[in-house]
């Protein structure tokens, strides 16, 4: 019968190309958005490595009279001490702008070994950063204030960048070079990880971890740095806000942003989510419209070829044999485009198209094959039902 | 009213015994078309046997119900009325899948307008019958090669209907009917579509089938001297038999 088929529709190659085509479209549409939201969807399933909850940034402008290192480390401790005199809070650190759910990145190349220019994210920290943010540190120790002002640089890398440069052995104690631009040379190639921590998803929900490491805020960049990171009492509420707020703008100046971090995640995912919608509504209005023209394609098949059916059932096809062999055309003719689609989908974790893991490329294509076969199936199944209930002498008289 | 005939027999073997087998046995068959305005009575009332190994041919003016008889004895239509035996197997109680194994094994028809699928090549297309019941491809195959060449077109396997005339596609049709070597072959008008020289080419076949494979052959014809070369003639008008 397999063969039978086969034969059926290799001698109507031409009615069938239309047909195969249009499966064709489909499955690549199907393809590229089952790959986004594979990826999203992994992602979303990774824990996010930290705490956000309660915990508040503060961004402010340096006040520009202070530009000497010692002026801005004093000026630093005395803001220090005023937060923590303050018991609302529990945790605070200095930081670069680049906090959790921010919009600014800011990444460098890193080299070790034979792993050249690894793009990783750059963060610059404060010696409780770690804590305010309850990450976890895989090896190592994280930076202290000591490190801020040692002779050599020290970094703290995360989980992610120390497996991508250092091939399953342990990070800490080895050296990076870097490309960093702006720093003085003879420091350029010299980045001493102390520690791994754990990773943590500070792009959003449906973001990919990235590479990352976290410097100490060093007497250059103390001048420049206008980011603190508070961690509150749960439950602490706008009154104590508008206090700080006030408390700050004495001590800083004007220019004074509150945000909280567990609001930033809501609009940084839906930077992610928003378009995802909009591409799936597309998707569904273009799914229905395959389903359309499949069930039209395949009703007007059937409908056109009633002798053959009255025929096959005198000869002795049963209602349901029938109705098999139409759903077994399309199925077969399904088969031939998503061959012809999944050589073209393969081609994306072969060449590495999008830097995707080639996983997910593969869930998608898996995906995508299922749900053409269930689509075309749904779609084949009803003319099919409909082609089992013809009676033989009625199809036969029609012709 | 047109006369009853009944033709002379060519044989006078065991079809004049009274206990010949019957093949098909018609009991008060009625059959009734119902479409939104009209209601047509196609078969008003037929009883009729027919014996193994007969070969009855069917006339009557159109209209009258001929097709829609064969396409009940073929187990291809209800009788609204009545009950249809084949082989003393009555035919009423069976399901979809009882009929079609019994029209795949019993039966083989012949069309008037051939009914080839064109997309099939002449071979396939004598093979269908066989694909509905357990057979290998090679069986198949070779079955097939065997009824093209009883019916004298083994050159042309390898083509498309539409590549065939009229007469080579009625041909094509027996050995599709035959292949699966049925006791029973029901022909609509097989010749209707033909020339003289062409339907007496294929009757020889019909009757050949007859004579030598003692297959029961039940005939639809608009030709007296086709008619005339069978056992049995049976005129119908209106839907009734006229005897
Ligand atoms: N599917 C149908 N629906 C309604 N009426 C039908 C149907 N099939 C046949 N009829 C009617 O039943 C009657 C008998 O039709 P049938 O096809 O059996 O005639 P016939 O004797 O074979 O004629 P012809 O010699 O022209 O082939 C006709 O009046 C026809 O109009
Ligand atoms: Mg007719």
């Amino acid at each position: 019968m397999f063969t039978h088929l086969f034969r059926l529709i290799w001698n109507k190659k031409k009615q069938n190309a239309l047909l195969i085509t249009e499966m064709f479209i489909s499955f690549i549409v199907m393809f590229a958005i089952f790959t986004v939201v594979v990826f999203c969807y992994k992602n979303y399933r990774q824990p996010m490595g930290f705490v956000y909850e309660d915990v508040w940034s503060v961004n402010f402008t340096p006040p520009e009279n202070i530009t000497n290192a010692d002026s801005v480390a004093i000026f630093h401790e005395a803001l220090k001490n005023t937060l923590r005199s303050m018991p609302q809070i529990t945790e605070l650190s200095f930081s670069g702008n680049n906090i959790p759910f921010s919009m600014n990145t800011s990444n460098t190349a890193v080299s070790y070994g034979k792993h050249k220019k690894v793009m990783a994210n750059v963060y610059n920290a404060g010696e409780d950063y770690l804590k305010v943010l309850n990450m976890k540190m895989k090896s190592g120790r994280w930076i202290t204030k000591a490190d801020a002002v040692s002779k050599n640089r020290i970094i703290v890398i995360n989980s992610r960048l120390e497996s991508e440069l250092f091939d399953g052995q342990s990070a800490v104690g080895k050296t990076l070079g870097d490309d960093f631009p702006g720093l003085d040379q003879q420091n350029a190639s010299q980045l001493h990880i102390v520690g791994v921590v754990e990773n943590i998803k500070d792009k959003g929900s449906y973001q990919e971890i990235e590479s990352g490491m976290y410097h100490p805020i060093d007497t250059g960049w103390a001048r420049w740095t206008g980011t603190i990171l508070l961690k509150v009492k749960p439950g602490t509420d706008a009154t104590f806000e508008s206090k700080l707020f006030k408390t700050l703008s004495n001590t800083i100046g004007t220019n004074i942003e509150i945000e909280h971090l567990d609001k930033k995640l809501i609009s940084k995912n839906k930077i992610m989510v928003v378009p995802m919608i909009i591409a799936g509504v597309v998707a569904g209005f273009l799914i229905i419209n395959v389903a359309l023209g499949l069930f039209g394609v395949l009703w007007y098949n059937i409908n056109k070829r009633r002798g053959e059916i009255g025929l096959r059932r005198a000869v002795g096809a049963t209602g349901n044999s029938v109705s098999n062999q139409l759903v077994g055309e399309a199925l077969v003719l399904a088969t031939i485009s998503l061959l012809l689609g999944c050589f073209f989908a393969f081609q994306f974790p072969l060449l590495n198209v999008f830097d995707l893991a080639s996983g997910t490329y593969i869930a998608a294509i898996v995906l995508s094959v299922i749900f053409i076969y269930v689509l075309v199936t749904l779609c084949a199944l009803y003319p099919g039902k409909q082609a089992a209930a013809i009676y033989p002498a009625v199809a036969l008289h029609e012709e | 009213m047109i006369p009853v005939e009944t033709t002379e027999r060519i044989h006078h073997t065991n079809l004049n015994d009274n206990n010949a087998e019957v093949m098909i046995r018609l009991q008060n068959i009625n059959k009734v078309y119902r479409t939104d305005t009209v209601e047509t009575l196609a078969i008003n009332n037929i009883s009729l046997n027919i014996d193994k190994g007969e070969f009855l041919s069917i006339m009557g003016p159109s209209g009258c119900g001929k097709s829609t008889l064969l396409n009940i004895m073929g187990l291809l239509d209800n009788p609204t009325k009545g009950e249809v035996s084949i082989d003393k197997q009555d035919t009423t109680k069976l399901n979809d899948k009882k009929l079609a194994a019994f029209r795949n094994r019993k039966l083989g028809f012949i069309f008037q307008s051939y009914h080839l699928i064109n997309d099939l090549k002449v071979l396939d297309n004598v093979e269908l019958p066989l694909l509905y019941r357990n057979s290998t491809a090679k069986e198949r195959r070779q079955l097939a090669t065997e009824a093209l060449e009883k019916v004298g077109l083994s050159n042309r396997m390898k083509h498309f209907p539409t590549q065939l005339s009229g007469g080579q596609k009625q041909r094509v049709a027996i050995a599709r009917a035959i292949v699966g070597q049925p006791e029973i072959i029901l022909a609509d008008e097989p010749t209707g579509n033909l020339d003289s020289a062409m339907g007496n080419e294929i009757m020889e076949i019909l009757l050949q089938l007859n004579e030598r494979d003692g297959t029961t052959i039940v005939m639809v014809t608009h030709d007296e001297n086709m008619a005339r070369k069978t056992h049995r003639l049976v005129r119908l008008f209106d839907g009734s038999q006229v005897q």
